[in-house]
């Protein structure tokens, strides 16, 4: 009996709603039988496996609140998972995606995404992908957006933005809109310039955090940065700042180049060339 | 002496005011149906006020040892009889009540009133006894006597309390006299200190005195008893850590201090608790709703208000049964310990399991000095 079968009988034997199977070596479905037919089950953690695709019948586990598929390979979604009815919390880290299916931002109760390091960009996300006004936390780090479009204005109540090494050029004014934010991670992208409308949120209580090493700034920005994130903020409010930015915006010239090798990225790699 | 002459007048006991018209007046009349009198010869006698001999059998009024007929014994102003006998001599004129008070009695400054027997005069004025009181508390001052105060008579507390208004002192209820410095309140009354002596150790009090209620609860003053400050402490009545004034009533006992129970109230809405469930952070006590407004005690993974014992990390808090890794969601605890990872927690197992690409990137960025 493999090592999965044994937690799932373990599990309907007690009724335990929570399922944990991490590294458990399973790469398909299948070697979980009976698992989507255990419809009380209100998390599961299939963290650290081999998986490569998720079947489209997950989505009738109904009362799934947390779907844990951290450090997989998976590379494409069933376009069913954003309609599952209480998933709150959807760990898709670590995996291979390159694109996320059409409708995934149908989710009715989805607060917490993580979908760092992954493939994606801002091509790769589907039309309302910025319509799950349930979302809190939104984890994009190591992933190779250019750009962040911006209706993420739209994430009413997101408190948690990461964007932490992706290729970002620019961040959209629209970011302002983010009355509940209180963690924003930007190191290590291609920034040079913030729009000063970052500057109306507030990130310099005691519960805020901005993040913004590593990035190309101007020399002001850079110059602030040095003395602190309140000071980057203070100065990216001054009209001063407001004239060289909108200068910036109008004859925007190339961009900085790519600083970070992704091409070790074990998202990248395909799968045959895995043990 | 004329037995045919009786007395019959009154005595009238009351004094003028002046003592200009004093004459206590014996009225008279002659009856002559009275027997056994011994007639004088009426030759010898004439009628006070015309000098005319009476006739026989005449009636003869003798009034203090004058004689009059009837008809010349009237008022000189109103030449009339005077009533019930009674009248007033002035200048050696005879006058009824009535005329000699409207031509010499004075009048009350009060009530108007013509003002028979004692007067007092004062204020510029005349007044009956009853009539002339203290303008602030309504007093009789005849036999206090009286002080003028800006053209108003006051008794001397009243004056002394009218001259302590004027200058915002208070005035002690026990000796009337003006309070210099801070007084004592006592059972409602302002004093001077000295007047009273610690009600534990006997010195005399200072105004730094405190009044303590002897029955808590009780809104009646008259069983409070005065300390000085020194036995006060001593005793060890709960000091209230808001407005520090002593506790009398209920007592709230919360962040190491006593609080009277509407003064504990939320640091953030200044509402008091009565009684509700509070939350301390940094010395400072919160209502629910403003602790988790600005505190954000929600828990990261199940988003309620944590109700029990928080942990908090990363900028975030968890309620204790749903802290766990953010990777392979195994439960953790105070002891375990995790890296972290965009301020997500990690294990240490699953941090082992990333790909090493990124461990590398990571433990980088923790090594650039932080900001």
């Amino acid at each position: 009996m493999s090592k999965a079968k044994k937690v799932l009988d373990e599990a309907k034997e007690i009724g335990n709603p929570e399922l944990d199977l991490m590294d458990k070596g399973i790469s398909a479905f299948e070697e979980m039988p009976g698992l989507l037919n255990m419809i009380n089950i209100t998390r599961l953690t299939l963290s650290h496996n081999k998986l490569h695709t998720i079947p489209p019948s997950l989505a009738n586990l109904t009362n799934l609140e947390i779907l844990n598929f951290a450090n997989n390979q998976i590379e494409e979604l069933p376009t069913s998972l954003s309609s599952m009815p209480k998933l709150r919390i959807l760990n898709l880290s670590i995996n291979r995606l390159n694109s996320l299916p059409r409708g995934f931002g149908a989710f009715p109760a989805l607060e917490v995404l993580d979908l760092t390091y992954n493939n994606l960009n801002e091509s790769s996300l589907p039309g309302n992908f910025f319509m799950i006004e349930t979302l809190r936390a939104l984890y994009l780090g190591d992933n190779d957006f250019e750009f962040l479009p911006p209706e993420v204005g739209n994430l009413k109540n997101l408190q948690i933005l990461v964007l932490r090494e992706n290729d970002l050029i620019d961040i959209p004014k629209e970011i302002g809109e983010l009355q509940r934010i209180r963690e924003i991670h930007l190191q290590g992208n291609r920034l040079t310039m913030l729009p000063p409308e970052l500057a109306t949120l507030d990130m310099v209580s005691s519960k805020s955090v901005l993040k913004l090493e590593n990035n190309p700034w101007v020399t002001p920005i850079a110059d602030q940065l040095q003395i602190g994130v309140s000071h980057v903020l203070d100065y990216i409010r001054t009209e001063t700042y407001r004239y060289l930015y909108n200068r910036h915006i109008s004859s925007r010239g190339a961009p900085p180049p790519k600083t970070i090798d992704k091409s070790k990225k074990a998202s990248r790699l395909p799968r045959r060339q895995q043990s | 002496m004329s037995s045919d002459v009786t007395d019959e007048g009154v005595a009238i006991p009351h004094t003028t005011p002046t003592e200009r018209a004093t004459t206590v007046t014996i009225s008279s009349q002659f009856s002559p149906q009275m027997p056994g009198v011994t007639m004088s010869p009426l030759g010898a006698m004439f009628c006070s006020r015309c000098n005319e001999e009476f006739e026989p059998h005449e009636k003869i009024v003798n009034s203090n040892g004058e004689l009059w007929h009837p008809q010349c014994f009237v008022c000189a102003q109103c030449f009339r009889p005077f009533p019930e006998g009674i009248f007033y001599e002035f200048e050696g004129r005879k006058y009824c009540e009535h005329d000699f008070q409207v031509l010499f009695a004075p009048c009350c400054g009060r009530c108007g009133e013509f003002v028979i027997g004692r007067v007092i005069k004062a204020m510029n004025a005349n007044w009956h006894a009853k009539c002339f009181r203290c303008d602030m508390c309504d007093k009789e001052l005849a036999d206090l006597g009286f002080i003028r105060h800006q053209n108003r008579a006051l008794c001397h507390e009243c004056n002394t309390k009218a001259k302590a208004a004027g200058t915002g002192r208070y005035v002690c209820h026990k000796c009337h006299g003006l309070v210099d410095g801070k007084p004592l309140r006592f059972r409602g009354e302002v004093y001077h200190p000295y007047h009273f002596n610690c009600t534990a150790c006997g010195t005399e009090l200072d105004s730094n005195a405190r009044e303590v209620r002897n029955r808590p609860g009780y809104s009646a003053n008259d069983l409070n008893e005065l300390y000085c400050l020194r036995c006060h402490d001593k005793m060890g009545i709960p000091i209230c850590g808001a407005c520090r004034r002593p506790i009398e009533e209920r007592v709230v006992t919360a962040l190491g201090k006593h609080w009277h129970v509407e003064h504990f109230v939320c640091a953030k809405c200044e509402k008091p608790f009565l009684g509700h469930r509070h939350y301390e952070k940094k010395g400072l006590a919160y209502c629910e709703t403003h602790y988790h407004q600005l505190f954000g005690n929600l828990c990261f993974v199940c988003n309620q208000v944590i109700g029990g014992d928080v942990f908090t990390a990363l900028n975030k808090a968890w309620c204790v049964h749903h802290f766990a890794c953010s990777v392979c969601d195994q439960k953790m605890n105070q002891k375990t310990k995790f890296f972290e990872v965009d301020l997500k927690p990690v294990c240490k197992r699953c941090y082992e399991h990333f790909p090493s690409e990124l461990r590398r990137r990571l433990r980088k960025a923790h090594e650039l000095p932080a900001k």
